[in-house]
């Protein structure tokens, strides 16, 4: 039961950094989706003139986009990083709840493990040794 | 309607032959002893292996195995896809959570000589799932197709090519052709979602019949004193602790993954020279350092063919060891069991010094 406790002492210790934990990932927020299309925007700026410079034939209108995209050659590593305010919110709520659960869970298995090897001493489950069985007296075995 | 549930259930007992099963987990015993606790490991590899097969097909969802698509994908998942980023970062941790474990696992069994006899098959089936673990990573890594994944890739497929006689053949085979391209990024993948799954679960399945039909070893002190250890019924007792366990486990793993979730670097470009600081994951680090410390050349052959020929017999000798240490309790036993000390510690030396 030791290993159990040091377990949930584990467990409530995270309860309390989690949020911390999730707020540390707040602070160093790295370029989001909207951030990587600005710097794709930008790459694709820096390279605009040197393509109007070329006296090239004009596309067909529908190609038109998909042409600049192919063009746009990323620049930076893509770090991970939450999509929008929502998903933040979403993940923060949901990783405190997940070790808010996980506590509550191991607290009730503790009960339980507790309770079940209290069962198992007591060998509830095992055929039970009647001192009577052998007894021709017994009323029930005279039967 | 009213579903009669009784009827239900035992027409799937009839069907499927569940009550031996849960007969067998109710007569199961588990043995206490001070090393009890190691057998938790085993159940932990599972779980993790459980929640690489859910995140892995979560991003097979999206993503391309092809030269132009590959990268592109990745960086769709970690941008556009909800909590894409988080699904990439648990796949990627637990399988670093997962191959730990294995270690740990085959370290805890080494330590405590649970081989010995009868449990010889368990060991090497167990020493099998460590090498297809390990090769699952290694194909896993040039899925992202970056610059860094490409190089590692070069240098990893490079390897078997001192392998006398085959090697020239197992690197052409592992990328396709001469080089590391297109081909490879398709192999890898088809290896990393289809062949190795089906692999791993053929083991996984002879290990877990072996454990079942050998049973928990005990420590060897007591097995020569034919002491009877103490044991606990499986279930509900064992089970409860395992689920305590695996739910640490997940935290932490939930955690990490939050924390530290990999990036995606630039698209590898075929052409490009390998960048600055190429390392292979790091349970591959003390191979790589180990083949870098070897000279060029000695003697009549290369330096890393002799580094690839140890490496082999090492890992050969690591199978058969229940056969080799055929004494456990004698000086022989103690011998291998202070070699496994100094093989720990060499890796971490030698994991360590390659990061520097």
């Amino acid at each position: 039961m030791r290993k159990i406790r040091v377990l949930y002492l584990l467990v409530m210790v995270s309860v309390v950094l989690a949020p911390l934990a999730a707020v540390a990932r707040q602070s160093g927020v790295p370029p989001t989706v909207k951030d990587k299309a600005q710097i794709e925007a930008a790459v694709a700026a820096q390279a605009a003139p040197t393509q109007q410079a070329k006296p090239a034939p004009a596309p067909p209108a529908a190609k038109k986009p998909a042409a600049k995209k192919a063009e746009v050659k990323r620049t930076e590593p893509i770090v991970p990083a939450y999509s929008g305010i929502r998903e933040k919110t979403a993940v923060i709520v949901f990783y405190v709840w997940l070790w808010f659960s996980i506590a509550v869970l191991i607290y009730f298995l503790r009960l339980w493990i507790k309770e079940a090897d209290r069962v198992y001493k007591a060998k509830y489950y095992e055929p039970e040794e009647s001192p009577r069985k052998d007894n021709p007296m017994d009323p029930v075995l005279g039967d | 309607m009213k579903i009669d549930m009784k009827k239900f259930a035992a027409w799937f007992d009839d069907r499927l032959a569940l009550t031996p099963i849960f007969k067998y987990m109710t007569k199961k015993e588990v043995p206490q002893h001070e090393h009890s606790f190691w057998y938790y490991t085993g159940s932990s590899i599972l779980l993790f292996l459980f929640i690489q097969i859910i995140t892995g097909i979560m991003l097979a969802l999206y993503y391309k195995p092809t030269l132009e698509g590959a990268t592109d994908s990745i960086g769709r998942i970690m941008t556009e896809i909800p909590l894409g980023w988080l699904v990439r970062s648990v796949h990627s941790w637990s399988s670093t959570f997962l191959i730990a474990i294995v270690m740990i696992h085959l370290l805890a069994i080494w330590f405590t000589k649970s081989y010995r006899k009868p449990r010889e098959a368990t060991w090497m089936t167990g020493m099998m799932l460590l090498v297809v673990s390990m090769v699952f990573g290694f194909t896993g890594y040039l899925l992202p197709w970056d610059d860094l994944s490409l190089s590692a890739t070069k240098v990893g497929t490079n390897i078997p090519m001192a392998i006398p006689v085959v090697g020239k053949w197992v690197t052409q085979f592992l990328r396709g052709g001469g080089d590391v391209t297109g081909d490879t990024l398709t192999r890898f993948y088809l290896f990393h979602v289809c062949i190795l799954p089906l692999v791993i679960f053929a083991i996984l399945a002879v290990h877990i019949l072996l454990v079942q039909k050998e049973g928990m070893s005990v420590p060897l002190k007591d097995e020569i004193a034919k002491k009877k250890v103490p044991a606990l019924p499986f279930w509900p007792n064992f089970i409860l602790r395992e689920v305590v366990i695996w739910l640490v486990l997940l935290g932490i793993l939930l955690t990490i993954s939050l924390m530290f979730a990999p990036s995606l670097e630039l698209t590898a470009d075929l052409m490009a020279p390998a960048p600055e600081g190429v390392k292979p994951e790091w349970y591959f680090l003390f191979l790589f350092q180990t083949l870098k410390i070897f000279p060029a050349n000695m003697g009549p052959v290369t330096g890393e063919f002799v580094a690839v020929v140890l490496i082999l017999i090492a890992v050969v000798a690591i199978f058969f060891l229940p056969f080799i240490d055929n004494k456990p309790e004698g000086k022989k036993g103690k011998i291998i069991q202070y070699l496994g000390v100094v093989g720990l510690i060499y890796a971490i030396v030698f994991s360590i010094w390659s990061l520097l």
